[in-house]
């Protein structure tokens, strides 16, 4: 008698017990009081209440995740305060230590940048060639502020790549969550039919951009194409190149951050422009982690189609039950598939065997990230506004 | 004893800023030549127009840095004007490359299998040998060192000799990018390729537009 409307289908995770799920949040809360050790033992009011605030945010996060089984809408949390709170502290560093948001070219060439993880592969060719970083910086220790911290940022990066893959744009990227939360505002996209021959762009981006920093001898995407320039440090604009410049970066981030999620539902800057994106695409070769179509189960209703952020499956990868190499393993389509179709899953293993597991690890391995690198700076915009009200 | 120290002297500035001109060249190349077709003998066919024309651009600022003398050292005022023209033409030739990639009849009406971007008489030209043209008059900092020893020369003969080695030691840099013939084509590359060259050509419309207006490429 009504049985019907609930059918359990054994992929799909079901939501488990408070003292289950708080057994398996319990390695992450450590780790979260660990990574907050520094900022409660500050003197500071305002740092340890937005210490303490960050670590119970991220806790209490991963625990609905266990409890839910469901890993998309807790995650956009954590990710949309990442992206909202990345500016408010960076600005207000960036005013405190110079005093404007604008930077001048030759505050750029001694090196006082601080590190940015776009314009890693932008930097490869020059460094293989000629033994010289085109970001503002150098990979030797003590030499400025984007130094030796630089070598271990992007070591670091690396590291958290070749396990998590592409999961970097969606659990350590402090740039993508403004367009997460736009899209998540509007109940319906206005605008459903995007070309998917777009998806492409990024790519061409990444050629570009790699090209013209090897032949220009500086990170180029950085001096004319990042939008998020808009909302942490721009050019100075000394000219009409600068405000060119200027311009380009305002514009891209309305459309692309703005407008476009809103009509869309889709983080569209990551979709349609990111090189990042695309160069980050590759590592998901190298992950052991990915998501795979069961296509024993699979109608298809492509609801995991639809609920894709970034246009990562298509007709075709789904009838080859798996997503593009553009998925960003943010757990929107598993969350979606009302049978369980979509499913987390290690590679070399069989498909829908212990999928929960997958997710497990991965969500270990990405919540870690999302905790060292997110949560630091989720504190430094908390303490921001705290500094403000107390 | 004079022409084989010349030849050396210019094979070595060659060989030595060839990677220099690999990267100037890099974003122009690479995007063309992913737009061809696949395989070892279209891209060497594309090298072949490409560096053959970046060859009649040496020859010809040779033959003028030799005549005009100081030409290959203009100041910087005539430089920037120079510079900013070439981009403009450059930023303008690819747009007009990724547009002609896309036409039916791009592949067969040069006649070489190359893209085509216009047409002399019965003729089309490939874009490659317009790009290399472009390529091979602009002023990139190996260029203008070779320009400027040129123009040093005692003879317009000793002058476009030392412009043909420069140029040959320099071509070796650019024989890896037949290997560009492995990549697979299909839709998605030939799109790839397409948009880069845009982006590309907008970067150097904007560039050259900023440099004819007098003004700093940078903010």
């Amino acid at each position: 008698m009504g049985d019907a409307g609930c059918t359990v289908y054994p992929g799909k995770a079901q939501p488990r017990g408070w003292g289950k799920a708080l057994l398996l949040t319990l390695p992450i809360a450590l780790w979260s009081l660990f990574m907050s050790m520094r900022g409660l033992m500050q003197p500071q009011r305002a740092m340890q209440i937005a210490s303490g605030v960050t670590a119970a945010f991220m806790i209490v996060l991963f625990y609905l995740m266990m409890k839910t089984a469901s890993t998309y809408r807790w995650r956009r949390w954590f990710f949309v305060a990442l992206g909202v709170l990345f500016p408010i502290g960076f600005i207000h560093n960036v005013m405190v230590l110079r005093g404007s948001m604008g930077i001048p070219i030759e505050e750029m060439i001694a090196g006082r940048t601080p590190f940015c993880f776009l314009p890693i592969p932008l930097l490869i060719l020059p460094a293989a060639l000629t033994k010289t970083l085109v970001f503002p910086g150098s990979i030797l220790p003590g030499e400025g502020m984007a130094g030796g911290g630089m070598a271990m940022m992007v070591g670091l990066w690396l590291a958290i790549t070749l396990v998590v893959g592409k999961g970097w744009c969606s659990y350590a990227c402090f740039f993508g969550g403004i367009e997460e939360g736009m899209a998540a505002l509007p109940k319906k996209a206005q605008w459903k039919k995007l070309d998917p021959r777009y998806r492409l762009v990024p790519w061409a981006v990444l050629l570009a951009m790699v090209l013209l920093s090897l032949a220009l001898f500086e990170p180029a995407y950085c001096m004319w194409l990042c939008p998020f320039k808009a909302v942490s440090e721009y050019v100075a604009a000394r000219n009409t190149v600068g405000l060119v410049q200027n311009g380009i970066f305002v514009v891209l981030f309305g459309a692309l951050v703005i407008v476009l999620p809103l009509l869309t539902k889709k983080r569209t800057q990551c979709t349609f422009l990111c090189p990042f994106g695309a160069f980050q695409s590759i590592f998901n070769k190298t992950s052991v982690f990915d998501i795979k179509i069961d296509r024993t189960v699979c109608s298809p209703c492509v609801l995991c189609q639809k609920s894709c952020p970034t246009m990562s499956l298509s007709d075709e990868s789904i009838k080859k039950g798996e997503t593009l190499l553009s998925c960003m393993k943010c757990g929107a389509c598993v969350d979606a598939c009302p049978k369980g179709a979509a499913v987390w899953h290690i590679k070399g293993t069989p498909v829908s065997v212990k999928p929960e597991r997958a997710r497990l690890m991965f969500l270990y391995a990405a919540w870690a990230t999302a905790g060292m690198f997110g949560g630091s700076i989720i504190t430094q915009g908390l303490e921001t506004i705290l500094q403000r009200v107390i | 004893m004079g022409g084989a120290y010349l030849i050396g002297e210019a094979l070595l500035l060659g060989l030595a800023s060839g990677p220099a001109c690999v990267a100037s060249c890099g974003p122009v190349v690479v995007p063309s030549l992913l737009a061809e077709g696949a395989g070892w003998r279209v891209n060497g066919r594309y090298l072949t127009s490409f560096l053959g024309a970046r060859l009649l651009g040496y020859v010809l600022f040779a033959a003028a840095a030799w005549e005009l003398g100081a030409l290959a050292s203009p100041g910087p005022g005539a430089r920037t004007l120079i510079y900013g023209g070439i981009h403009v033409l450059l930023g303008l030739a690819l747009l007009w490359y990724a547009y002609s990639v896309g036409r039916g009849c791009a592949h067969t009406c040069a006649g070489s299998g190359l893209v085509s971007i216009g047409r002399v008489g019965k003729h089309g030209v490939p874009g490659a040998a317009v790009l290399g043209l472009l390529t091979g008059i602009s002023l990139c900092p190996p260029f203008v060192a070779a320009g400027v020893r040129a123009a040093e020369l005692g003879s317009l003969a000793a002058a476009i000799l030392f412009f043909g080695v420069f140029f040959v030691a320099t071509t070796m840099w650019f024989v890896p990018f037949v290997g560009l013939g492995c990549v697979r084509r299909n839709e998605s590359v030939i799109f790839v390729a397409r948009a880069a060259m845009s982006i590309v050509a907008v970067y150097y419309l904007l560039a050259g537009i900023a440099m004819l207006a007098g003004r700093k490429i940078h903010g």
